[in-house]
């Protein structure tokens, strides 16, 4: 007991005392986390210009006007003439176009004894179709209200929405679990793979075995080192998302840290693996970078898995990533208990049992 | 034969890999408090015996008792009362002397007081500082010390003074005498000659796997029959020399273009080669004579230099 006490004590003092590897490991988390936050992180990504050429102007196109301007959601840019909106269009720096042709006081005047409608054009650029659609919807509610308006039109069926989470989320709560995620699979995976093959190459490891430590005693501290660690480094990433983007952990501490525990221990027996094949601590680096570069892209970390390609879906959901970024977004954004994330447990579970028996028989003293 | 318990006991030791047989089969006995050495050109099979008395490669047949426990089969109670120095091993460099003698010591049931482990090995002005701060004599001390946190009764030292300034190297020595006289038993390996001359009470000299002698320095260098060596080159090369003429003359041996003739008198060989050298207009430089050594013994026995150059 007492060289397990200070093995893991000598681990902690060791991670403390390599303060650059410290810095670097917590430094790129945040980095990355601040940078993609700060651009991608409010709002649903899309943003809208729509040009308006008002060719009536009269009072009735000023009321169309004051109304677009309201909707938060949309920039409004006013337009001199048909050609220059129609450029600005193709040149995707606004993505809808609409006209308010002569006429449209007069028309709408008319409107109570016509059936028909009156129209008005609206341009939109078939490439950026997703925004095109959005604005679409925008400009489409709006003249629905305005000649619901002027009918005095009373619903008689309304919709009342409720979202199921009743939440209001946006890209940095997707992102902030995600890197966590990412956090504990480069710094375990990678981290150990490195360590112990650089060990093994200098013989510290050889030395140890020379004494009567037990292997298990060893690989106890190393886990036991290595959860302290990355516990910590997980609340400071935390810290910073709540200070910095206002984000925060609304389902239970308790299942949090469960899942950065099994994750961390996941991702160390992928680790002791590398560290086992690796012949060289030089070729430990690559063989982690091979593993843990496509998880960082098809995990789940950054972008939706639902977003990957059907052909990619099967590989995806058995990544343990995947599991790992989604079990702490549900923790974190929507609450959901332990109980409730039995599946990606179970997986994160598999991963880790299958990994440390592979790793028992691939692992090298020397 | 004699009163000395034997605290290590090699039987039949054999290590193969693949085809290749490093250790081939040796046997010796290790007296409890001497010094053993265990002397051996590159490749002769010291370090891979040696790691396998200390429980670091598994014999492919034979066994050792050390301590009174069988290495294949007691090796961890063999651990208890070991202590290792292993060649070309470092630790961990950001934790401290004083740190790294508490971490190894937690790895045994026993251990001694590490303070003054510490002022054993001369190292109560580093007690704080890291080690990868410390110069390499000091490491290896440190590394001695590691191998002495649980007050074993055997150390095994595998070239400890390799790599060292002469300064580092006789206060290796003096630790290494201050621990045989505390009663400790002392097996290391080394290249050096004279290391072994001073230290070492009875010494084992390997070759190919095998051990092919086994004596106390002074035995080993009298068995060589020979009191003198003298060495000379030749100024203009000449290759029609028939050295074996010169009276006197045991044994030649070339070393690039220096020649060293082995003699019991030394008066004789030298008067009858500088004739013949007179003789035949041939010019000796560099011309020196000394008593054999170890390294003449060791020349002797496996035709190889201990450290080729």
């Amino acid at each position: 007991m007492r060289a397990y006490w200070q093995l893991t004590l000598s681990q902690l003092r060791i991670f403390l005392r390599n303060r650059q590897v410290l810095f670097w490991t917590l430094a790129f988390p945040i980095f990355l986390m601040v940078i993609m936050g700060s651009f991608l992180g409010n709002g649903n990504g899309i943003s809208l210009s729509i040009g308006v050429v008002d060719l009536d102007q009269s009072f009735q196109s000023d009321e169309f006007l004051t109304t677009l301007m309201k909707n938060k959601a949309i920039d409004v840019q006013l337009e001199k003439s048909k050609n220059t909106a129609l450029n600005k269009l193709k040149k995707d720096n606004v993505q809808l176009v609409v006209i308010i042709p002569k006429g449209y006081d007069a028309g709408l005047s008319e409107i109570q004894a016509k059936t028909t409608p009156y129209k008005l054009p609206v341009y939109f650029n078939e490439t950026n179709i997703t925004a095109s659609q959005v604005g679409l919807q925008i400009v489409n509610n709006i003249i629905d209200g305005i000649s619901k308006d002027k009918v005095g039109y009373q619903p008689l069926v309304a919709m009342d929405v409720k979202g199921v989470e009743t939440l209001n989320l946006k890209y940095i709560d997707f992102l902030v679990p995600g890197i966590v995620a990412m956090m504990i699979m480069s710094n375990n995976m990678n981290g150990v793979a490195g360590q112990i093959a650089a060990w093994r190459e200098r013989g510290i490891l050889r030395r140890m075995q020379g004494t009567t430590l037990k292997a298990s005693t060893f690989i106890a501290a190393q886990i036991t080192a290595r959860l302290v660690l990355n516990g910590i480094q997980a609340l400071i990433v935390l810290g910073v998302a709540n200070l910095i983007f206002g984000v925060e952990v609304r389902g239970s501490w308790v299942t949090l840290i469960s899942f950065v525990i099994l994750g961390t221990l996941a991702f160390m027996a992928i680790g002791f693996i590398i560290a086992g094949i690796a012949k060289t601590p030089e070729s430990a680096a690559p063989i982690a970078g091979f593993l843990s570069f496509p998880m960082l892209f098809l995990g789940g970390v950054f972008f939706p898995i639902k977003d990957m390609p059907e052909f990619l879906q099967p590989i995806v959901q058995i990544l343990p990533i995947a599991h790992l970024s989604h079990a702490l977004r549900e923790t974190m954004n929507v609450g959901a208990s332990f109980l409730s994330l039995g599946t990606e447990a179970l997986i994160l579970g598999g991963w880790l049992v299958g990994a440390f028996i592979i790793a028992s028989y691939t692992f090298k003293w020397e | 034969m004699d009163s000395h318990e034997e605290i290590i006991q090699v039987m039949n030791l054999v290590k193969k890999y693949g085809d290749f047989s490093a250790v081939k089969g040796i046997e010796f006995q290790v007296h409890k408090g001497e010094v053993f050495g265990l002397l051996g050109p590159n490749g002769a099979g010291k370090t891979t015996a040696l790691e396998m008395l200390v429980g670091l490669r598994k014999p492919d047949q034979g066994t050792a008792i050390i301590g009174g426990f069988d290495i294949t089969r007691e090796i961890k109670k063999v651990k208890e009362v070991i202590g290792v120095q292993l060649q070309s091993t470092s630790i961990f460099d950001l934790l401290t002397v004083e740190e790294i003698l508490h971490l190894y010591a937690s790895f045994y049931p026993k251990q001694v007081s590490i303070s003054s482990l510490i002022e054993e090995m001369q190292l109560a002005d580093k007690r704080k500082s890291r080690i990868k701060s410390l110069s390499g004599g000091q490491k290896q001390r440190l590394a001695i010390a590691l191998a002495l946190v649980h007050d074993p009764w055997i150390i095994f030292l595998d070239e400890p003074t390799t790599g060292l300034d002469p300064q580092a190297r006789r206060m290796l020595w003096d630790i290494i005498l201050l621990l045989k006289k505390k009663g400790k038993t002392i097996v290391l390996t080394t290249h050096y000659m004279d290391e072994a001359h001073v230290l070492c009470d009875r010494i084992a000299i390997m070759n190919q796997g095998e051990l092919i002698a086994l004596d106390t320095p002074s035995r080993l260098v009298k068995n060589l029959q020979s009191d003198s060596a003298v060495e000379f080159r030749f100024e203009n090369e000449s290759n029609e020399v028939e050295l074996h003429e010169v009276e006197g003359v045991k044994q030649v041996r070339k070393q690039k273009d220096v020649y060293v003739l082995y003699t019991d008198d030394l008066q004789i060989t030298l008067t009858s080669l500088i004739q013949m050298a007179a003789d035949r207009q041939l010019k000796l430089a560099d011309l020196q004579t000394r008593t054999a050594t170890l390294e003449d013994v060791f020349i002797h026995m496996t035709g190889r230099r201990l450290r080729e150059e």
